[in-house]
């Protein structure tokens, strides 16, 4: 009998997922979608007081396929709040446009399960299995607006193109396991200690980097994000732009890192290629976007290239301290990114002009007039994102470029910069749209009390991280030290 | 107790600054009663913290109680470790006290003196804002926490002096104090790096342990070693010259008048203008052991002293003269700081800020009577009219002027004396200057009673019928300041630097043992003990027999001596001076830059040519995007191929 | 030995001759019946490796259901599957420029056959002794045991996969009569009692 104690989290969630299914079927269909929307927040609320409870130290289990330390625990705390706040967001829009249906929430309380599983992976199967899981219910519910051409096609492009990263992933699996003997983490990182490794196993590495790069979208590797975001139902959009970056991204570090730790300076290289690609492309192609949520695609795209820069740090071998700083840097730019995003579409989801939604940046226009609440907010949320200090999305980037340039990667640090001062402008169009063009008709009223909440609360993180950011900053730290002890 | 001091006014400037955003839909009786709402909650928010202030203080200098209130753990990096924290020692509960006491008085005087105003709860909240800075900055127990409340109090008097943000010259106004002010708070800013240099922190409790130590410390400024202390005392100087109005940027304090009259107070008797004097008392443990420092900060402030009281003299504004007076005053404060009788300047500062506030709201009083006339030479003959400001001013001249027993009295003295007992060049300057300043401050004083309220009226008749007594809600905060104008002096003359003044002060000030200027004045000669009175008398005198007795006599002066009457009119040309150095200079630079160097040179080549690129590389970028899945998936195999033969080329 | 390895062979060249047929032919018909055929001769692979078991469940499952099940979609929806192929061929140049890159990459490093030392002996460390205990037994014991977690979890993905497929296909038809018994049986007003008069008829 395996310790199901730190799975505890995992199990809850699949138990409760089935139980949601339940109470879904055997309702009234008119507010089975309401009723089992809100048993999914409570749900994932009590998750997340499920894995503090259980987090203490690093426990593995089921034969070493399955482990929880602080780093999971970090992870799994943004996993769970952006999953939460993504299902508070979509009640709404699905209300609105009548397909509110029970298995929305099921199927994200699901998604959510897979990427828990994703953080907790020891073992390339679990890794594999976890982001199925994930992927699967993304694929659905991308093209939960199956009426709607643009959303059935976003669903079927990320499918297939989905299924094609698998095989590659899988691939690359297969090389590793193939040459090494083992899928286990813990045993590939003692096998390749001395930092050698079969050329086989290297190849495989970049298959298995190729696989997960997809679900990063990092360049090139990210064609389907922008296609998917602008396909997809708003709030569905909201949550592939947080919660399966950061368990996505999470993943690649505990991979990396945790298995591959000592070739760095094989992969490093590999990873310095896509941050740097993500990075300018993300900047360069979003200034042409006329469609905000597109705008938003190659945004993340961008995110996760500065995010990426502290992988390359943490692939350094030697400088421990750079390591550590790279690892932590990513942690806190994405609890950072996770705010702003959820904040940012909030706003987005409330583009709404004589019922129906709009998405066009010109819509925008005037909205300093029209609600000036709104436009304050989302400036805020823009400002952040294109790194003005003082606000959160500032320290993100600054702790990310520290780390590289501790790590002495200075031509990554430039370019990070430099994008960085690219990827303001649009950020800035769209504030100087809202306040400086002449207005269009306002949008519809009045902000739901949850979406009243969630603005508030995004919009205080990101507005006064400067004035408290110990939480964010000791959670970060913590968990570097559960990934990189010593 | 402490924190509700400090934070109740936080609270109420919070809740009356969201006030005024609640629209009142054109509907008069709603607008009123927002109003109200944002003037009780900011005027209870200030006299709840009043009362904690008085508490905190009975503990804290009668108990001994200093226990610092931690808030929580603001900045950790590196070796810079910061805590919002809440000193709590004689010198900081001192002035909570003042400043809640004061600015409690202003809060209520408001209340009358912006009836007429269209924007009540902002101003309400502005002005508790300000106050709350202000408590941040005297409760800071590290650098960053004053520079934070430093920089709140100059934002505040910046949105406050520029209330009024339709007048052109309240604007101006606006601009000059926040730049002047930014220029003494750069020297603050590098005073704080160059603390962190050597002690590598900024906590008060770490560096005043450290002092001793590192007293003969060298730091290296522009490849020449200098005394670090020194530097750094110079520094921080430079900081509370900005904020404090000394003579090279005093600009800012006259100009400052367009503000509304509660605001002048509140800037120039409790609160901003005494931060400077504040910081260096703070900071004693470290100009204790730079004796070039300590001669700065008394040469500057003796010279500010008689300089602004010689401009005091000629200016025709009753809120001018009030303002210079303000400087001068602070002089003797520097003074008093700069030959180590801090316990002497702060005394000053406390009984200055009862009767500095009584005399402006008193002449906020007059020109509200007046109908917001300002200028002197258009009042006179009003003591029958408001009879009850008349006194006020009275009372509040007579301390100011040093007469016995008012409170002036007592704190002007024993600065005086303390000048005189260093012992020193500088201490014997200073003790001069300061007497000569006594006689001009009486006679100007005595100069603005006079033609303010004697002689005949030469306003036009309509505003002479219109004069009336302030409403209550004015004058009672006027009779507070006024009872503490009276008697602040002598009650606390024995606490403050009588002889109870070490168990007092216990060890909020330091002083080395070499440095006995205040124990030297308790044993001056009689002479210079009495003569700051007399000299203030013959000032009362002289401006008797000049406005009251031979009226033709100013005006005789001023023509026989034109060029010097000229030369004090305006200010001993100071704005000029800037204008031709600093201003003009300036604004041609900015347009060559603007004109050639940016407009031509930089956005041709820079901004412009690189939009143009990065506009073109967008398009590409975006044209990548096809739609087409098979492309998408031809790029991810072509990536995947690409990065294998990348490491298999280049050997992984 | 001998006819082992030329079993070994046998079923291999088939396996992958009719895998490149299944992609080939024009007739989906026809590629299914080679699926099949590559099922067969994996199934013949396993009984070679002395995996009775798993050959047996290859046929049972993927050719007695899965196989079956894809040949009645084939059939039932009647796909073109030359037009489809169109877009395909254009690509035909680049795509397979890359596959062959990839290959000979690929043969590169299988050519090194450099393998991390005890690969072989770990990779095989989860299973039982072959002689100590069956086929079935030595399954049972790697997925419902050592391999749990894995095993619950691909049980997740399929019940994801469940419910996507009912959520993207299922409609409601507000128009269509469904079977109710109770309710049908329940009716009372189909029947309705009339009073005759005697030899009037209906």
């Amino acid at each position: 009998m395996p310790d199901l104690v730190p799975a505890l989290p995992e199990i809850f969630l699949a138990v409760m997922s089935m139980a949601l299914l339940m109470a879904g079927v055997f309702q009234k269909e008119e507010n089975a979608g309401r009723s089992v929307s809100y048993l999914a927040i409570a749900t994932l609320v009590v998750t997340i007081a499920i894995v503090g409870v259980v987090a203490d130290g690093r426990a593995s289990t089921f034969g070493g396929a399955f482990v929880t330390d602080g780093f999971a625990v970090y992870v799994k705390v943004l996993i769970l709040i952006a999953t939460a706040a993504a299902v508070l967001m979509s009640r709404e829009y699905l209300e609105r446009h009548g397909i509110f249906r029970f298995e929305f929430p099921v199927l994200m309380v699901l998604a959510a399960l897979g990427m828990l599983m994703m953080v907790s992976a020891n073992d390339l199967i679990s890794l594999y299995l976890g982001i199925e899981l994930q992927s699967l219910s993304l694929y659905v519910i991308a093209s939960f607006q199956r009426d709607t051409t643009r959303s059935a096609e976003a669903g079927l492009k990320y499918f297939v193109l989905g299924a094609l990263s698998s095989g590659l992933l899988l691939y690359g699996i297969s090389l590793v396991y193939g040459f090494s003997g083992s899928t286990n983490f813990d045993a590939l990182a003692q096998l390749f200690q001395a930092g050698q490794s079969p050329l086989g196993v290297t190849v495989g590495i970049v298959f298995i980097i190729a696989g997960l790069a997809f679900k990063v979208s990092a360049v090139p590797f990210h064609m389907w994000t922008p296609d998917v975001y602008e396909g997809a139902p708003t709030p569905v959009t909201a949550f592939f732009a947080v919660a399966p970056k950061i368990a996505a991204m999470a993943l690649f570090v505990r991979v990396m890192v945790g298995a591959f730790g000592d070739l760095g300076d094989q992969w490093q290289q590999v990873i310095i290629f896509i941050s740097i690609a993500s990075m300018v492309l993300g900047a360069f192609a979003a200034i042409n976007q006329t469609n905000i949520k597109r705008l938003m695609a190659y945004s993340s795209i961008g995110h996760m290239g500065y995010a990426l820069i502290g992988l390359a740090v943490a692939g350094g071998a030697g400088n421990a301290e750079a390591r550590a700083d790279g690892v932590s840097g990513i942690l806190i730019y994405l609890a950072i990114y996770m705010f702003m995003n959820i904040g940012a579409f909030a706003c987005i989801l409330q583009m709404r002009r004589n019922g129906r939604m709009v998405e066009g940046i010109g819509d925008l226009a005037g909205l300093s007039k029209s609600n000036p609440a709104m436009a304050v907010v989302l400036a805020t949320f823009m400002f952040s994102m294109a790194g003005i200090p003082p606000l959160a999305g500032f320290f993100g980037k600054l702790y990310i470029f520290l780390a590289a340039i501790e790590a002495e990667l200075f031509a990554l640090a430039i370019i990070g910069v430099l994008a960085s001062v690219v990827g303001a402008f649009y950020y800035l169009r769209i504030v100087k749209v809202m306040y400086f063009d002449a207005p269009e008709e306002g949008f519809d009223g009045p902000v739901s009390m949850e979406m009243k909440a969630v603005l508030v609360v995004t919009g205080v993180v990101t507005l006064f991280f400067f004035v408290w950011p110990l939480p964010i900053l000791a959670g970060a730290g913590l968990a570097t030290a559960a990934l990189l002890p010593g | 107790m402490y924190l509700a001091a400090v934070f109740l006014p936080l609270l109420g400037g919070i809740v009356a600054g969201l006030l005024s955003f609640v629209p009142d839909g054109g509907d008069k009786d709603r607008k009123h009663r927002i109003d109200r709402a944002g003037q009780l909650v900011t005027v209870a928010g200030m006299l709840l913290a009043a009362v904690a202030a008085l508490i905190t203080f009975i503990g804290v200098a009668g108990g001994g109680n200093t226990d610092n209130v931690e808030i929580f753990t603001w900045i950790a990096s590196g070796s810079l470790e910061l805590s919002w924290e809440l000193r709590a020692d004689t010198l900081a509960a001192v002035m909570v006290l003042m400043v809640t006491v004061v600015s409690s008085m202003i809060h209520i005087y408001s209340i009358g003196y912006m009836s007429h105003d269209g924007s009540i709860p902002r101003f309400q909240s502005y002005l508790s804002l300000f106050s709350f800075f202000m408590l941040m900055l005297v409760t800071s127990n590290n650098l960053v926490q004053l520079f934070f409340g430093w920089e709140g109090v100059g934002l505040m008097s910046y949105l406050l002096i520029g209330f009024w943000y339709d007048r052109p010259s309240a604007n101006a106004a606006a601009i000059k104090a926040f730049v002047v002010n930014r220029v003494g708070d750069f020297g603050f800013a590098l005073g704080i790096f160059a603390t962190f240099m050597l002690f590598d922190t900024i906590n008060f409790d770490t560096i005043f342990g450290l002092a001793e130590q590192k007293k003969d410390a060298t730091l290296n400024v522009f490849s020449g070693e200098f005394h670090a202390l020194t530097v750094i005392c110079l520094l921080l100087f430079v900081g509370a010259m900005g904020k404090s109005a000394q003579i090279g940027l005093h600009t800012w304090l006259p100009d400052a008048m367009e503000g509304p009259t509660p605001v002048s107070a509140l800037i120039h008797a409790a609160t901003m203008v005494t931060a400077g004097v504040f910081m260096v008392a703070r900071l004693s443990p470290l100009f204790e052991y730079s004796d070039v420092a300590l001669t700065v900060v008394t040469v500057v402030g003796g010279t500010t002293a008689i300089f602004a009281a010689t401009i005091g003299c000629v200016q025709n504004d009753i809120k001018r003269v009030i303002a210079y007076s303000t400087c001068s005053q602070l002089g003797y404060m520097f003074f008093a700081l700069g030959v180590s009788a801090y316990s002497a300047g702060i005394f000053h500062l406390i009984t200055h800020a009862f009767f500095k506030a009584l005399l402006f709201l008193g002449s906020g009083s007059v020109i509200h009577a007046m109908s917001d006339e300002q200028d002197m030479r258009k009042m006179g003959g009003l003591y029958k009219l408001i009879p009850v400001t008349y006194v006020m001013m009275w009372v509040g001249s007579l301390a100011l002027a040093g007469i016995w027993p008012f409170a002036g009295f007592f704190s002007k003295d024993i600065v005086l004396e303390a000048a005189w007992g260093a012992h020193t060049v500088v201490g014997q300057y200073a003790f001069w200057v300061g007497i000569l300043a006594a006689f001009l401050t009486a006679f100007y004083s005595w100069r603005l009673l006079l033609m303010t309220f004697h002689g005949e009226p030469r306003a036009d008749e309509v505003t002479m019928a219109h004069v009336h007594e302030s409403p209550k809600v004015m004058l009672i905060p006027l009779a507070v300041l006024a009872i503490g104008a009276v008697f602040a002096g002598w009650l606390g003359f024995d606490w403050f630097v009588g002889e109870k003044t070490v168990e007092f002060w216990g060890n909020s000030i330091f002083v080395l043992e070499s440095h006995r200027a205040l124990e030297n004045a308790h044993h001056s000669p009689l002479w210079v003990k009495f003569l700051p009175l007399v000299v203030g008398i013959l000032g009362i005198a002289l401006a008797y027999l000049m406005y009251m007795f031979a009226p033709g006599l100013p005006h005789a002066l001023a023509s026989g001596f034109q060029r010097t009457h000229r030369f004090l009119l305006n200010k001993w040309y100071f704005d000029e001076l800037y204008d031709r150095i600093f201003v003009k200079p300036c604004f041609k630079l900015g347009r060559g830059f603007w004109k050639a160097g940016d407009g031509q040179l930089i956005d041709g080549v820079g901004p412009d040519g690189v939009a143009a690129t990065v506009l073109s590389l967008a398009r590409r970028a975006g044209a990548l995007q096809s739609g087409f899945l098979y492309h998408y998936a031809f790029a991810m195999l072509l990536g995947v191929a690409a990065l294998v033969s990348w490491f298999l080329v280049t050997g992984g | 030995m001998i006819i082992q390895s030329l079993a070994f062979y046998l079923f291999s060249i088939v396996a992958v001759a009719s895998a490149v047929m299944v992609i080939s032919a024009r007739n989906p018909v026809h590629s299914v019946l080679f699926l099949i055929l590559a099922f067969f001769n994996s199934a013949g692979l396993f009984v070679l490796l002395g995996a009775e078991f798993l050959a047996m469940i290859l046929v049972v499952v993927y050719v007695g259901a899965v196989a079956v099940l894809f040949m009645f979609v084939v059939m039932m929806l009647d796909i073109n599957f030359t037009a489809l192929r169109e877009g395909f061929l254009q690509y035909l140049p680049l795509g397979g420029l890359i596959g062959l890159v990839l290959l000979l990459e690929l043969a590169v490093i299988l050519g090194g056959w450099i393998i991390a030392p005890g690969a072989a002996e770990r990779a095989a460390a989860p299973t039982p002794a072959i002689d100590s205990v069956n086929n079935t037994e030595a399954l049972g014991q790697l997925i419902y045991t050592n391999y749990i977690y894995f095993f619950q979890a691909a049980g997740m993905v399929l019940l994801v996969a469940m419910i996507g497929a009912i959520v993207l296909t299922h409609r409601s038809r507000p128009g269509v009569r469904k079977q109710k018994i109770s309710e049908q049986v329940a009716r009372e007003d189909s029947i309705e009692m009339r009073d005759m008069p005697s030899g009037g008829g209906i």
